[in-house]
Formats: C-alpha cells, structure tokens, sequence
C-alpha cells in the first residue's frame, strides 16, 4: 500500500467485546473504525446513521445474524459495502449472507494486514473470497446437472480455476501470476463469481445448503 | 362467621366469601346438611398458617361432608333406598382418590374403598331390584367397584412414570453436555493456565479446542465421516497442528471413498503437512482437497522459505520416498513447485483408477 490510499471509515459490528477489540487494534492506519455494534438492533440505525465505506459483520448475531442487517440496511444505503467476517464453518450461514448481499466472506483467523486489504478490496467494491468461501462455492457449483440459466448458474472454466487456487491459499496476485493474468482481470472474475452466487436460482443452491443444514 | 370456614373456602375457590356463605345457609334448610357441611369443612381445613390438618381429622372430614350430601339428597325428596348406597359408594371413591392425604397407607385405603364402594353398589341393587336379576347384576358392580377404585391409582402410576422418563431424559442430556465440557473446554482451558507463557503451545491448545467444538457445533458443515478421504485429510492436518503447533487451514469439495489408493494420498499429504511445518518457518500451511469418485487432487501449500527442488540433499528422504514413492506406487503423480523464499506448494493427484 505504497499509493496514496484513501482512508475506509469501518462500522464494527460483533457480539464479542474481546473480538471487536481486537479487530480494532490489529487494522492498519489505513481505516478508522467509526462505530461498533453488538447486536442487530443497535447495528442497523447505527450503519445508517454513520454512512460507513464498509461494515464488518459477523455472521452470528444474537438477535437475527448478520444476514439480517444486510437485509435491513442495504435498500437504505446502496453505498455501505458489507464483508462478512465469522468463526463459523456452516456453509448455509456464510452463503446466507454472501446472497443477502455481502461482497465476501472471511475468517476470525485472518491477519490484520490481510483483513486491512479485505477491507479496501470491499469499499472499491470488489469481491473478497477467503479459500474457505472458495471452496464453498466450487462446492455449491459442482454438480453438472443442466442448468436453468447457464450464465447464471455455471461457473466458466477460467472462473473455476480461478476459485481453485484461491481454494488453494493462492493470493488474487498470485493467480493472476499463475494465469498469466493481471490483478484487475481475476478481481473481474472473483466478482462475476459472486453476482452468480447472489443471483443465482439454481436449485441446486438452495438444495445444497439445505442438504448441509440435514446432514 | 363462626371458624373462619367460608372465608376460608371462598379463598382456596378463588370466589366470593359472600356467595359461599349463601350456599351454607341454604344447603342448613336442606334437612340441616349446611350445618353438617360446615363442620366436615372446618375439620379438612387446616386453620390459617397452620401447615396441614392430621389424617384422623381429614377423615371425620370426608365422613361429615358424605353426611352432609346425603342429609341435602333426603331434603331434595329422594329415596333413602338410593341415597345410602350412593354415600357409600362415594365415601369408597374419597378413599381411593385421597389415600395419601388421609395419612393412610394405600393398601389399607383401597381395600376399604373397595368393600365400601362394592357395599354400595350391591345395597343399591338389593333395595331396587327384585331376586334373579340381583345374582346377574353383584358381579358387574364388583368389577365397576374394582375399576373406581383401582383406576385413579393406575392412571396416577403411568402419568408419574411418565413425568420420570422425561425427567431422566433431561438428566442425561445435561449430564453429557457437562461431560464434554468438562471433557473439552474445562480442561483445554485448566492446561492454558498452568502454561500462559509458553504462546505456542496455548495457540495449539486454543485450536485443538477449537477444532473439537466446532466439530460438535457445526455436524451438519462437517459432513466427512471416518471412513471417507475427507474425514481423513482432516484427521491428518489434525494430527500435523498438534504435533507442530502450526495451523493447517483444510478447504475441500466433494469426497471419495477410502481405500488403498487415497489411503496412499493421504499419508503422502501428511508427509508434505509434516514438511512445510518443519521447514517452511511459517506457522500457517493451507490444505485444499478437490475430490470425486473418479479424480482426486490435492493442494499443501505455505508461503515459507521454499526451496531449490533440483538442490535437494539426498538424505532428504521425506520427498523422495514418503511423498513421491508412496504415490507413484499407486498410479498417482507428484509435482513440487518452490523457489527459495517463494514458499512451497506440493500438489498430489491420483487419476481415475484403471479397473
């Protein structure tokens, strides 16, 4: 981050005091959290009261999970980018939120270097994919079965590479080394991913993460 | 007005004293049944504060209220042929339902409630019906006198051991929640005490920990059981975290059998775990599996020191053996891309076996 990088105004939101704490102290200089909430009822007039670049939103919430302030907050305010951040591994609480509109989905484990460019890669409204989501949405797009919408509902081969080394650990730069492509052309593919996987109907969706729910 | 009785009833009916008063003057004009009734209540209403009545009271009680109803039946005009046997039978019925209460012991009670309600139900019939048709009628009113007496008894058993049942239920459930953790949690967190200032060893604590709870919370995300490929990568990366105190992220999609095969990729893969563990000085190796039935793929990757693959000391034996000798003997392909300071990323494949 050696360019003049703007300054991301961050809104907090966790039901863990310790968490948030945390998260606070690790960000880079580059983001300025400006508010923190620990439930749903007090994140949502808080997101619009404040206008944040982004808001880092846990999946679990006491009242309703982060699913349920994307819902509430995005009609109102377009411009407040979400980034789901959690513990939990539930495949079906990760999607829930990716479809509800989140630009991506990372894990508590992250660095604060690479959760400080998470957060920049979101308010440029590019999509955040943590191997784990990766492996989530091969997952979910893997059957072959014929599909309603092919381009809705396939991913293309590159797409599917492209999600396979993320799987793998593989940074966005270095896929685009890996597929001698640049940067900006694997965030356009990451990003097209994510539309599929927000606007989707394929059954297998919504079949698949019921399946996960019953197993 | 005179012990308290009416205020006292009015208040365990939950109704106005007024109204129970007007019941008690009214039933005294009934042959003087408000009377007799008056002092049955005073005898099974324990004063007020004065914890419960004595058995032999609560049985003047019973007797002094069953008086009262059959004085109030004579003043309605009714056959004293019908109303004798209907205080016995209910005296017999008072018996068995109360039992306890009476400070009796339930054999004793409903062997009494028996004869007295069976008493009842033959006088009845004695009174009413003529020769023959008395000899068919005695053995049906035992067995109605046997049902009266002995049902209220079997229904309270189930619906007690009914209660019981559940109630062991829930005693177990909490019991084996206790159990795990105390199991788990409790200890993990007893070890990080006695151990705060070793980090290494409470992060490998912290995410053993971690691993097992959330494979207890999340089954249902967790879906590689102990006999499939799945199941055993992560029981490899498990067995790596704990040993190295790395963490070792598994990422995978679909999932195939186990069996000779895989059993080879897995163990090869635990090598490759081993290695970037021991090698790499970074304490974080990424795992991706890419599984169906036919086609296996699988990822260890860490952004460590790397290394120069064609520099690689012969004594280096982890590679040459555990990792490319395991899976060439079974079919499969290994390739090892790492550069000095670049990190290490061993990928092993098994094509679709010949059969």
């Amino acid at each position: 981050m050696s360019k003049s990088v703007p300054l991301r105004r961050v809104v907090l939101v966790d039901d863990h005091d310790l968490f948030r704490a945390g998260v606070r102290s690790e960000l880079g200089p580059t983001v300025e959290v400006v508010g923190e909430a620990g439930s749903v009822a007090d994140a949502v007039p808080l997101i619009k009261e404040l206008d944040p670049d982004v808001v880092l939103l846990d999946v679990h919430l006491p009242d309703g999970g982060g699913q349920a302030v994307v819902l509430e907050v995005a009609p109102e305010r377009p411009g407040v980018k979400f980034l789901a951040l959690s513990v939990s591994d539930a495949a079906e609480d990760v999607i829930g939120v990716i479809r509800a509109g989140a630009r991506g989905y990372v894990t508590k484990t992250i660095s604060g270097e690479e959760l400080t460019e998470a957060i920049h890669r979101t308010a440029d409204g590019d999509a955040v994919f943590s191997p784990r989501l990766a492996g989530f949405v091969l997952d979910a797009f893997r059957t072959g079965e014929a599909a309603a919408d092919p381009e809705l509902d396939q991913l293309t081969s590159r797409e599917r590479e492209v999600l396979q080394l993320i799987a793998r650990g593989y940074r966005y730069k270095e896929v685009a080394a890996k597929l001698h492509l640049s940067t900006r052309t694997v965030e356009s593919h990451v990003s097209a991913v994510l539309r599929k996987l927000q606007l989707s109907n394929r059954n297998e969706l919504t079949r698949w993460a019921a399946q996960r729910r019953l197993i | 007005m005179l012990a308290g009785v009416c205020a006292g009833l009015a208040d365990r009916l939950g109704v106005d004293p007024t109204l129970v008063r007007l019941v008690f003057a009214l039933l005294a004009f009934a042959s003087g049944a408000g009377i007799v009734a008056y002092l049955g209540a005073w005898m099974l209403l324990p004063a007020p504060g004065a914890p419960s009545t004595s058995g032999a009271r609560r049985i003047g009680g019973v007797v002094l209220l069953i008086g009262a109803a059959v004085l109030a039946l004579h003043g309605l005009g009714l056959d004293n042929s019908f109303v004798f046997p209907l205080a016995l039978v209910a005296a017999g019925a008072a018996l068995a339902l109360g039992a306890v209460s009476f400070g009796l012991r339930p054999r004793t009670a409903r062997a009494v409630a028996a004869i007295l309600v069976v008493a009842g139900i033959v006088v009845f019939l004695g009174e009413n019906t003529r020769g023959s048709a008395t000899a068919l009628l005695a053995p049906g009113a035992v067995a109605i006198a046997l049902l009266l007496v002995l049902g209220p008894w079997a229904y309270r058993l189930a619906r007690e051991r009914d209660a019981e049942r559940a109630e062991r239920i829930r005693t177990q459930e909490r019991e084996e929640l206790a159990a795990r953790v105390h199991d788990s949690v409790l200890q993990t967190l007893a070890l990080i005490q006695r151990e705060p200032n070793d980090p290494r060893r409470v992060a490998t604590l912290a995410r053993r920990q971690e691993r097992e709870l959330r494979a207890w919370l999340y089954p249902s995300s967790e879906p590689a059981g102990d006999g499939t490929l799945a199941g055993a990568v992560d029981a490899a990366a498990a067995e790596i975290e704990e040993l190295h105190g790395v963490r070792v992220e598994v990422v995978r999609t679909g999932d195939a059998p186990l069996d000779e095969r895989t059993q080879a990729l897995v163990l090869a893969a635990r090598e490759a775990m081993a290695n970037a563990s021991k090698h790499s000085g970074v304490d974080e190796v990424s795992v991706f599996l890419d599984a169906d039935t036919t086609h296996v793929a699988l990822f260890v990757r860490d952004r460590g020191a790397g290394f120069d693959p064609d520099a690689v000391a012969a004594d280096r034996r982890g590679i040459a053996e555990s990792i490319r000798g395991r899976m060439e003997r079974v079919g499969g392909t290994v390739r090892i891309v790492s550069a000095p300071g670049k990190g290490t990323e061993v990928e092993l494949e098994l094509p679709e076996a010949e059969t």
